[in-house]
């Protein structure tokens, strides 16, 4: 056993942060909270906080990564220095440009590029602080904020994770369960269709539990996708009141 | 006006065989929304307009730019507050000039702003303008107040409503491009913070009815101050 692993992971049903099972952490997504891009999303998902900025379609520089058939995704993930418990250094490394691109290719399977070509679409996702699953938080608050912005696609897609922590699949993992739990399986969909959009897995998880873990994900999903639902309608009566 | 749902991308918005607008799309049986906006299915058309969004250049549209260099010493590209840079050729300028006796930027600096109809968008989205059409010109003076292109429609009011009141109870001169750009030229600098004030409170609430009277009102209450 690794130094600070928890002896338990479930007692009487419950986690170590109290919560069921199949219960996601506290979830608030809230859309248009900065004025100069033009959208943007602020997600606080437990110890989450994640914001996400968009700029687009707009020209593209620079200009040889021009497709003269659909607008470019550009997608950039990135760890505040103080997300973490120890200083992250600042900067892309190996594990947000692997995000970015996942992220990316989650968004461009809903976004109507066709409609713009030879120009680009910036996303950008910040996270301020970290509680495992800012992957999922991240393509969340994206999704929002190109809605936002405006920006023609098919669907929002929300994305959440489901996991194995000591035998249990559980949804939503917290640090904890993240750090010293079996798997990890993030998923994202496109929720009309039911499409997946983005899965990975760390760890390992017989078939049963992955079926299992991913039809947990997938519920997860549809509760985000409400809440996203809910933060862009928010906004427009937010702005009809002002 | 105020029957308009809302809605989020994804949504369904109709069904069956229906002709669709901007904003929307269609899958199987069934047209859904694309873009986060207002519901239209008004003259059988079923659309969405968009809340947000840029300037997407459209033939016949009037636009204000601002001029940002030349191309080639014979074109002048220009700034539409779009995703394409337009084109000005100079044998589209409003008069004659001939850009090997006169270098073009003598004719129009980078920052002159000009008003100006989108006369051809190239599949390759090259977007082109001209200046020979009515009312086209150099603005001189003015300042230029950027909005919504999705908010342009209410500004002007349904047969200028808006844009005509705006400008007799304020006595500035205003031309509004389709893109979203307002060129306001009034005889003191209060007049036109007024203006733009107005014009802000217009893009605010541009969902609500009675916009019009409220305004005015505005004005006419603000501009003894002025």
């Amino acid at each position: 056993m690794k130094a600070g692993e928890p002896e338990e992971f479930i007692v009487d049903g419950r986690r170590l942060d109290g919560r069921r099972v199949d219960e996601l952490r506290p979830l608030k997504i809230e859309a248009g909270v900065l004025k100069r891009a033009d959208g943007s999303a602020y997600v606080e998902w437990g110890g989450n906080k994640v914001l996400a900025a968009c700029y687009g379609p707009k020209e593209i520089h620079p200009r040889h990564e021009a497709n003269p058939k659909r607008a470019v995704l550009r997608t950039y993930y990135s760890m505040a220095p103080f997300s973490v418990y120890e200083r992250k250094r600042p900067g892309p490394d190996r594990r947000s440009m692997e995000i970015s691109k996942v992220t990316r290719q989650a968004l461009e399977s809903v976004v109507f590029t066709h409609l713009y070509p030879m120009t680009a679409i910036d996303v950008f996702i910040e996270i301020l602080q970290a509680q495992a699953g800012t992957r999922c938080a991240g393509i969340t608050a994206a999704s929002v904020a190109l809605a936002d912005a405006g920006i023609p696609m098919r669907d929002l897609v929300p994305a959440c994770a489901a996991g194995k922590v000591g035998g249990h699949i559980v949804l939503d993992l917290f640090d904890i369960e993240d750090n010293y739990g079996e798997a990890d399986l993030p998923v994202a969909i496109v929720p009309r269709t039911g499409e997946v959009c983005l899965m990975q897995m760390d760890g390992n998880l017989t078939q049963e539990e992955f079926e299992q873990a991913f039809e947990l994900a997938i519920k997860g999903c549809m509760q985000v996708y409400e809440k996203q639902k809910e933060a862009l309608k928010k906004v427009y009566e937010k702005r009809s009141e002002e | 006006m105020s029957t308009r749902r809302f809605v989020i991308p994804g949504e369904e918005v109709a069904s069956g065989r229906v002709k669709l607008g901007e904003g929307v799309y269609r899958e199987g049986d069934r047209v859904y929304a694309a873009v986060l906006g207002l519901l239209d299915t008004s003259r059988g058309v079923v659309r969405v307009v968009s809340l947000a969004g840029r300037y997407y250049p459209k033939v016949g549209d009037f636009v204000i730019g601002t001029v940002t260099g030349t191309i080639y010493e014979t074109a002048w590209s220009v700034d539409i507050a779009s995703p394409y840079t337009a084109i000005l050729n100079s044998s589209d300028f409003h008069r004659e000039v001939d850009p090997f006796r006169t270098p073009l930027m003598k004719v129009m600096k980078p920052g002159t702003a000009i008003y100006a109809y989108v006369r051809e968008v190239a599949p390759t989205k090259g977007v082109y303008l001209t200046m020979k059409q009515r009312g086209c010109r150099i603005l001189r003076g003015g300042r230029l107040i950027e909005i919504s292109p999705a908010k342009v429609p209410r500004v002007i009011g349904r047969k200028r409503s808006m844009l005509g009141m705006l400008a007799r109870e304020t006595g500035c001169r205003i031309l509004v491009g389709q893109n979203g750009i307002i060129w306001v030229s009034c005889k003191s600098m209060g007049m036109a913070d007024l203006v733009e004030r107005a014009v802000r409170k217009i893009e605010a609430e541009a969902h609500t009815s009675g916009l019009t009277d409220r305004i005015k009102e505005m004005i006419v209450r603000e501009r003894e101050r002025v």
